[in-house]
C-alpha cells in the first residue's frame, strides 16, 4: 500500500516537473518569437493607451447648430440666446432662409438646424401653442443625441417661463401657479456613467477584448509557427509528446497564464484608473472574475488554434472578429433584443461573459455574487474547452502520425517502382497545408 | 510590347486562380467573411430599434392611478416593465445583474399628494452605461413623466375655468418638432450597418492583398511569379489582384444592393453614387494593401500591420464619434483612411442627398490614394527577385 502511494507521488512529482518545463519552454518560445512578443506586449500595452486618448472626449460639446429666426421677437432672440449658452450647442451662424441654413448643413459646417417660423411670435404673443423645428444630422447617434438634449433642456426651461406669465395673466400666480406648472416633478438620476460618456460606455468593453483577441492571436500565431516548423506539419513533437497531452496543454496555458495575469491588472485597473473611466468594483471581485476569464480564453484559443495551419491564418479569417465579439458582448445594441441564434451564438466566446462581468463589476460596482450567471458560464467553458483542447490535440496526433506512415510507405514505393508520378503527387500533398 | 504585357497578365492571372482553388482559405476570407457579416448585422438590428427595453417599478402607493401610469408605461414602444419591486436596494441589484436598464419609484402617499396639490415626485433612475438603451429610455420615461403631469394640468385648469382655446398654450407654451435628416425612424441598422459593412469590407481588402503577394515571399515562390508575369512586376501585380479587385467589387455592390434595396435604407441621392464610391473604394484599399506589405515585405508583420490600420478604420470613420471632437492630431490622422472619406460622400450621397458635386473632392481623394503603389513598386520587385527579408 504504501509502495503504491509512494510510487503514485513519484508519479505525479515526474509530472509536475513535466509540466513544469514546458511551462518554461513555451515562456522561451514565446520570447524569441518578434511577432508575438508584439502582439503579447506592445499591443496590450499600447491599445488601451491609443483608444483612451482617442475617444478622450467624453461627450459631445459646442455642437454647431444653425438657426433660422423668423419670428424675430423676445422669446424667439431669449431662445438664441439659451441656445447658444447650453453646454451642448453652439449656435454657429444665424440665417435669413432656411434654405441657407441647408447649405451650411450639406457642408457640414453645422450639425443641426433650429427653425423658428414667423408665426412663433405671434403664438407666443395670443397664448398660443408655439411651434418650431429641429432638424438633426442622422450621420451619428451622437449628433441626435446632442441636438435634441441641448434644444428640449432650452425650450422646457423658456416653456416653463411663459408658462408662468400666462397663469399670472389667468390671475394665477404664487404657490398655485408653481403646482400647476409642474403638478408631478419628475427627477431623473443617472446612477452609472453619470455623464453619459462614450468612452466610459465603449472603452471597458473594448479593454477585454483587447486582452481576449491578443491573446488568441498570440496563441494562433505560436501554433501556426510550431505547424510550418514541424517536419510533420504538426503542432506537438509526437515522438517527444505522446500520451502526455494534457501537460502539454497546461503547460502552455500555465505560461500564458501567467503574462495575461500581470496584463490584466494593468489593462482592468491601473487603465480606468488613469483615464477615469469607470472603476468602483472591488479588485477581489475583479480577480475572481478574470481567472476564470483568462483559463477559458487560453482554452478556446488552443482548440481553435489546432485547425490553424499557419501562422496567419488566425489573423486572416478572425481579425474582424474583434468587431463582431464587440457586438455579441451586448454594450451597444442592448442584449435583451438580440435575436436568440445571436445570443446563444456569442454564449460560446469567453469574451461575451467577459465583457459583461467585467463592465457588471468595475461599471455598475456589481460583486462576484451578482455575476453569477458569468461567473458560472466562465467555469463551465474552462472545463469543455478543456477537454476539447486535449481532444483536438489528440485528433491532430492521430492525423499526423497516419499521415507519417503514409509517407513512409510512399517514398518505400518510391525506392522501389520506376514510376516516380504516383506518390510523388501523394506526397505533395500532403505537404500543402489545407485551410 | 502592349500584346505581351496583355499576356503576361492572363498567364499570372491563370496561375492565381489555380492557386485561389488550392487553398479554402481564399474562399473563407473573401465571400466566407462577408457573407457572415451580411448575415450578423442584418439579422443583428432587425427591428431598427430597440423595442420593449426591460425596466422595473417600486410602487410604494399601489393606488388605481400608480397602476394607470405603469399601465401607459407599458404600453410606450420602448418600455416593457418586467417586474415590480419591493424598494431601491433590490432595483439596484437587478440593474447590476443586467436584468434591467432603468426602474421608476413611485414614493408612498403619490396619489392623496397629487389630489392635494402637494406635487409628488415620480424618480426615474436610467443606467446609462449601456449607453444606447440608457438614452432610449430616458426620453420615453421622461415624455411619460411630461405626459402624466399634463393630464392633471388639465383637469386642474379646466376646473378653474380656463378658456379650452388657452389651455394648450399653457400646458405646453413651446414645442419643437424634430425632423430627423435621412432617417426619420431612428433606425440603428441606418446608423451602424451602412459603415459596418464597408468597414468589413475594407478589412478583408486589405488583408487579401497582403496575403497572396506575401505568401509568394514566404514560400520563395515569387520569382516564379514574376517569372511567369515576364518579369513585369506591373503585369505581376495587376494579374494576381485582378481577382480580388472583381470579388470584392461585386461583394461591395451586393452589400450596396442588401442596404440600399432590400434593407431599404435612405439613398436620396440615388444608388449610383454610392456604387462608384464602392469600386474607389475597394481599389484605394488594394493600393494600401501594397504599400503596406512593399513596405514590410514580411507577411506576418504586414499581416498585423494590416489588421491594426484596419480595425482603427472602424474609430476614424466617424461614425460612431464624431472626429471634429477628437483631438487634433487626431483628426488629421482619420484622414489617411479613405473609409473617412467614404462616409462623407455616403452622408452627402446616402443620408443628405444633395447633388454629387459636393462630394467630387471626397471621390478624388480616395482615387488619389490609388497611387501610392508607386511609391513602393521597386522595392517589392527586389524583393520579390532577391527574396531577402525573413520568412518567419
Amino acid at each position: 500500500m504504501r509502495l503504491v502511494l509512494q510510487s503514485e507521488i513519484k508519479k505525479l512529482q515526474v509530472n509536475c516537473k513535466e509540466t513544469f518545463h514546458i511551462f518554461l519552454n513555451e515562456l522561451k518560445v514565446v520570447s524569441r518569437d518578434r511577432g508575438v512578443v508584439v502582439i503579447f506586449i506592445l499591443a496590450v500595452l499600447a491599445y488601451p493607451l491609443l483608444y483612451n486618448v482617442v475617444y478622450k472626449q467624453e461627450t459631445l460639446s459646442k455642437l454647431p447648430v444653425a438657426v433660422v429666426d423668423n419670428a424675430l421677437c423676445h422669446e424667439s432672440t431669449e431662445f438664441v440666446r439659451h441656445l447658444n449658452a447650453t453646454p451642448e450647442l453652439n449656435v454657429y451662424g444665424t440665417y435669413p432662409t432656411l434654405s441657407e441654413a441647408r447649405e451650411a448643413f450639406a457642408l457640414r459646417q453645422v450639425h443641426g438646424i433650429i427653425y423658428i417660423p414667423s408665426d412663433f411670435a405671434r403664438n407666443v404673443n395670443t397664448g398660443q401653442k408655439a411651434t418650431l423645428s429641429v432638424y438633426c444630422d442622422m450621420s451619428s447617434f451622437l449628433y441626435y443625441r446632442t441636438v435634441l438634449q441641448g434644444t428640449n433642456h432650452v425650450v422646457l426651461d423658456l416653456g416653463k417661463n411663459i408658462q408662468l406669465k400666462r397663469l399670472s395673466e389667468q390671475g394665477i400666480a404664487g404657490e398655485a401657479a408653481q403646482i400647476i406648472a409642474e403638478p408631478v416633478p419628475y427627477n431623473d438620476v443617472v446612477l452609472f456613467n453619470e455623464t453619459g460618456g462614450y468612452s466610459s460606455f465603449l472603452v471597458p468593453a473594448v479593454l477585454i477584448l483587447i486582452l481576449y483577441q491578443t491573446l488568441f492571436f498570440g496563441i494562433t500565431i505560436l501554433a501556426g509557427t510550431a505547424r510550418e516548423e514541424n517536419r510533420f506539419h504538426v503542432l506537438v513533437n509526437t515522438s517527444e509528446h505522446k500520451g502526455k497531452i494534457l501537460r502539454v496543454v497546461l503547460g502552455k496555458s500555465a505560461a500564458y497564464f501567467m503574462i495575461y495575469l500581470a496584463w490584466s491588472i494593468y489593462v482592468l485597473k491601473v487603465i480606468p484608473v488613469l483615464f477615469q473611466l469607470p472603476h468602483i468594483g472591488n479588485s477581489i471581485d475583479l480577480i475572481g472574475l478574470i481567472i476564470p476569464f483568462l483559463i477559458a480564453s487560453i482554452f478556446f484559443s488552443m482548440t481553435i488554434s489546432v485547425f490553424l495551419p499557419n501562422r496567419e491564418t488566425g489573423m486572416l479569417i478572425f481579425g474582424i472578429f474583434s468587431l463582431i465579439l464587440l457586438f455579441l458582448g451586448g454594450v451597444s445594441w442592448p442584449l435583451s433584443n438580440m435575436p436568440g441564434f445571436w445570443r446563444a451564438f456569442g454564449w460560446i466566446f469567453p469574451s461575451t461573459h467577459g465583457i459583461q462581468g467585467y463592465i457588471k463589476i468595475n461599471s455598475l460596482g456589481a460583486d462576484i455574487q451578482t455575476i453569477s450567471s458569468e461567473y458560472h458560464s466562465l467555469w463551465i467553458q474552462t472545463v469543455i474547452y478543456l477537454f476539447l483542447c486535449v481532444w483536438a490535440y489528440h485528433w491532430q496526433i492521430k492525423k499526423s502520425s497516419a499521415k507519417a506512415r503514409l509517407r513512409q510507405m510512399a517514398s518505400r514505393k518510391k525506392e522501389l517502382t520506376i514510376d516516380k508520378t504516383a506518390p510523388l503527387t501523394n506526397s505533395k500533398k500532403d505537404h500543402t497545408p489545407e485551410a | 510590347m502592349s500584346h505581351s504585357f496583355f499576356s503576361a497578365v492572363t498567364k499570372t492571372l491563370r496561375r492565381e486562380l489555380q492557386r485561389m482553388k488550392s487553398r479554402p482559405l481564399y474562399f473563407i476570407c473573401t465571400v466566407g467573411v462577408m457573407s457572415f457579416c451580411f448575415l450578423f448585422f442584418l439579422t443583428l438590428f432587425s427591428p431598427g430599434q430597440p423595442t420593449a427595453m426591460p425596466i422595473a417599478i417600486v410602487d410604494h402607493d399601489q393606488t388605481p392611478s400608480t397602476r394607470s401610469f405603469i399601465r401607459n408605461l407599458s404600453a410606450t414602444q420602448q418600455v416593457k416593465v418586467v417586474m415590480q419591486l419591493n424598494n431601491q436596494a433590490e432595483a439596484r441589484k437587478e440593474m447590476q445583474k443586467g436584468n434591467i436598464y432603468a426602474f421608476v419609484e413611485v414614493k408612498h402617499g403619490f396619489t392623496a399628494d397629487a389630489i392635494a396639490n402637494r406635487r409628488p415626485t415620480i424618480v426615474f433612475y436610467v443606467n446609462d452605461t449601456y449607453l444606447i438603451a440608457g438614452s432610449l429610455l430616458y426620453k420615453d420615461i421622461s415624455y411619460m413623466s411630461a405626459l402624466a403631469s399634463a393630464s392633471m394640468q388639465q383637469k386642474v385648469l379646466r376646473a378653474k375655468g380656463v378658456n379650452e382655446s388657452q389651455i394648450m398654450g399653457i400646458i405646453q407654451p413651446i414645442i419643437s418638432d424634430t425632423h430627423l435628416i435621412g432617417n426619420p425612424w431612428a433606425n440603428y441598422g441606418v446608423y451602424l450597418i451602412t459603415l459596418l459593412l464597408p468597414g468589413v469590407l475594407q478589412l478583408m481588402v486589405l488583408l487579401m492583398t497582403i496575403f497572396p503577394i506575401g505568401v509568394e515571399l514566404k514560400e520563395k515562390t515569387s520569382r516564379e511569379w514574376l517569372r511567369t508575369a515576364n518579369k513585369s512586376m506591373a503585369a505581376a501585380l495587376i494579374g494576381k489582384l485582378l481577382p480580388y479587385t472583381v470579388i470584392f467589387i461585386l461583394l461591395g455592390i451586393i452589400s450596396n444592393i442588401l442596404l440600399y434595396g432590400f434593407m431599404h435604407y435612405p439613398t436620396q441621392a440615388g444608388i449610383g453614387g454610392m456604387f462608384l464610391a464602392t469600386i474607389i473604394y475597394i481599389l484605394a484599399y488594394q493600393a494600401i494593401g501594397i504599400l503596406i506589405i512593399g513596405t514590410l515585405p514580411v507577411l506576418r508583420d504586414s499581416v498585423a500591420m494590416a489588421a491594426l490600420y484596419g480595425l482603427f478604420a472602424f474609430t476614424f470613420a466617424g461614425f460612431t464619434f464624431p472626429i471634429e471632437q477628437m483631438p487634433y492630431p487626431v483628426q488629421i490622422f482619420s484622414e489617411i483612411f479613405p473609409i473617412r472619406h467614404y462616409f462623407r460622400i455616403y452622408v452627402n450621397q446616402a443620408l443628405h442627398g444633395t447633388s454629387i458635386s459636393y462630394s467630387y473632392a471626397y471621390y478624388l481623394i480616395m482615387l488619389a490614394f490609388t497611387l501610392l503603389p508607386a511609391l513602393v513598386f521597386y522595392r517589392l520587385k527586389k524583393a520579390a527577385i532577391y527574396m531577402n527579408y525573413p520568412t518567419k
